[in-house]
């Protein structure tokens, strides 16, 4: 396991060095700005925190579902929904107890977009990929409608909600110098901590562990399966939804058409990472954080992001081959 | 009236084209989450090849991409058994990242001149045939029959001396076949590359093929939907419907939100292949 580290971190390098062959570009420059870009500084460092942070808690949620044996590609869909009834909530009421009524109005939002997926894989068998990639496409929509129609912020020009006053909104926890520790990072860690526990030493964490390793020995052990599915989706979609409401509320301050960047499809690729073990989810987002932050900063070479995200796609890929083929070979 | 079913076939096309190619993959029990990614590279690859190829041999090199990547699909799922989701994520996600850089870093920048693409009845008419001859394939050929058992029970298949590895390969290079014309149709249609140019039409062609139950025939009537309800809304849109103002995203959601009935089981029995994802 530890040894395959170094391997997906040679091949990334190789793949970033053949790519700009390729185009003819300067080779050492870009690498550098990947390392520098994302930890340079203190001010760089507090970005990558800022990218690692829902890519935390929307990893936990995906992590989750996985654990069940669900596959929760609509992350991106709980975020958004979460995200613009969340803001919706803390524009609305202000204060400090906005911030808490939109997390919470994030968290049921979320858990009822995840909803319809949990229930048509439970009792209909419909794959649950092939749902919420729909509930995804449904929520882009309608929030966007949503914030270009009725909730549209009197002072904006693009389909947008109105900024949150500045006293109501989330404070970083604390600042050294230029580094920023956010308090919804600080919130993350304990999601993952809690997950951690949740699944180890709980009935019910077990349970679902139980259904995602191999759901009819579950069954026969007396679990419902059925109930374990929905009620993943269920929790996955809340935390998602969850990671919405906080990322207006600590960093973005309103929603607005285009909100989710690909989060959501990211936190697959971070809990997949993890493997076996949670708390490697502080590890794999901290890995997906930097690669984001330091493809931002490639721009200003002009060299494009999207080799950031070939790479990603590649260690994914790798890592799945490595890890989940004696998996397959069981199961058989 | 002319316009608008003209509109209405520009729109499902290039749908049509690549639901056929999932269903030649979805069928034999291969899930493709990765169409989308399978149809932008081949978007790509079309537009930077035709200038120097001329207009067939931008829709070979977009044939061959398509191959090329499903065989890499085909790896990933049949030879390293990863999950079938995550390599069409990742699928989709190289693909985006790759034409992307490559683009941004000068490759198929031009706009294709007429005499760099193929005639657009050329693709409706493979799009018209399609259908019917997957649908003929399917029940009377030996092959065929194979792609189907494999779909429904790989390890029953197994016991009956079919390879469900090789099965797969072959319809995995019709899912590259049928991806590739997606894409060279889709940049014929708009003379140019641009980054992501696809926008979720995999997904869409996806939502077909489910409410088509897996089936040639209605899933590429399920695309003319689809195609039908985009060019209502492309007609309708800034114009008010019973009194009031319906935004264009209803519209927009429709296939999505029958797609979710379909799966509900509301709209007929699910007819999923039973052996799709599995070994």
């Amino acid at each position: 396991m530890k040894a395959k580290i170094p391997i997906l971190f040679a091949v990334s390098i190789a793949i970033i060095v053949l790519s700009l062959v390729l185009v003819k570009a300067n080779i050492v420059q870009p690498i550098a700005t990947i390392f520098t870009g994302s930890l340079g500084d203190a001010r760089r460092i507090s970005g990558t925190i800022k990218e690692m942070t829902p890519l935390l808690i929307l990893g936990s949620a995906v992590y989750l579902a996985l654990k069940a044996g669900l596959f929760n590609i609509g992350a991106e869909g709980q975020y958004t929904v979460g995200a613009c009834f969340g803001s919706l909530s803390m524009i609305a009421i202000g204060g400090g107890i906005g911030v808490a009524v939109g997390c919470f109005v994030g968290i049921i939002t979320g858990a009822l977009w995840a909803l319809p997926a949990g229930l048509i894989k439970a009792y209909r068998n419909g794959h649950e990929v092939i749902t919420t990639i729909m509930l995804n496409a449904i929520a882009l929509l309608m929030t966007k409608a949503l914030v270009a129609g009725p909730f549209k912020g009197p002072d904006q020009f693009t389909p947008s909600t109105s900024m949150m006053p500045v006293q109501s909104r989330l404070v970083p926890l604390f600042t050294i110098g230029n580094l920023e520790i956010p308090q919804s990072f600080v919130v993350g860690i304990v999601i993952v901590l809690l997950l951690a526990y949740w699944l180890k030493r709980n009935v019910s964490g077990f349970e679902l562990k139980a259904t995602g390793a191999n759901p009819t020995a579950a069954k026969f052990a007396g679990v419902n399966t059925k109930q374990v599915t929905v009620k993943a989706m269920l929790m996955s979609g809340g935390l998602s939804g969850l990671a919405g409401a906080l990322q207006v509320a600590q960093f973005e301050h309103r929603f607005y058409d285009g909100f989710a960047t690909g989060y959501g499809f990211d936190a697959l690729g971070v809990a997949l990472l993890s493997g076996s073990n949670p708390a490697y989810l502080i590890l794999s987002s901290f890995f997906f954080g930097a690669m984001n932050k330091g493809g931002t900063a490639l721009v200003i070479l002009g060299v494009d992001k999207g080799i950031t995200t070939v790479v990603l796609s590649i260690v994914i890929v790798m890592f799945a081959a490595i890890r989940y083929r004696k998996k397959e070979d069981i199961r058989e | 009236m002319n316009s608008f079913l003209l509109q209405v076939v520009t729109m499902s096309a290039p749908l049509l084209l690549l639901a056929m190619a999932g269903y030649a993959s979805e069928r034999s029990g291969v899930i493709n989450i990765g169409l989308e990614g399978k149809m932008l590279t081949a978007c790509f690859v079309c537009a930077a090849f035709a200038p120097q190829f001329g207009a067939i041999g931008g829709v070979v090199m977009a044939i061959l991409a398509g191959i090329v990547i499903s065989m890499l699909h085909w790896t990933l799922t049949q030879v390293y058994r990863i999950d079938h989701i995550v390599s069409g994520m990742a699928i989709n996600l190289l693909a985006s990242g790759g034409t992307g850089f490559l683009e941004a870093s000068g490759f198929a920048k031009n706009t294709l001149t007429e005499a760099q693409r193929l005639p657009l009845w050329f693709y409706y008419a493979v799009a018209l045939l399609a259908p019917f001859l997957l649908f003929w394939a399917a029940n009377h050929t030996r092959f065929g029959l194979q792609h189907k058992s494999v779909g429904s029970d790989p390890s029953k298949a197994r016991l009956l001396g079919i390879n469900p590895q090789r099965i797969r390969l072959l319809a995995l290079t019709l899912t590259g076949v049928f991806s590739g014309l997606a894409g060279s149709l889709l940049v014929s249609e708009t003379s140019t590359f641009t980054k992501d140019m696809t926008a979720g039409r995999g997904y869409i062609a996806l939502a077909a093929l489910i409410l088509g139950g897996w089936r040639p025939i209605p899933a590429a009537l399920s695309c003319l939907l689809f195609g039908l309800a985009t060019a209502v809304q492309i007609q309708l849109s800034g114009k008010p419907m019973f009194g009031m103002q319906i935004p264009s995203e209803i519209w927009k959601m429709l296939p999505y939100i029958v797609t979710l009935l379909a799966l509900a089981g509301l709209l007929g029995r699910n007819r999923t292949p039973a052996g799709l994802g599995k070994h």
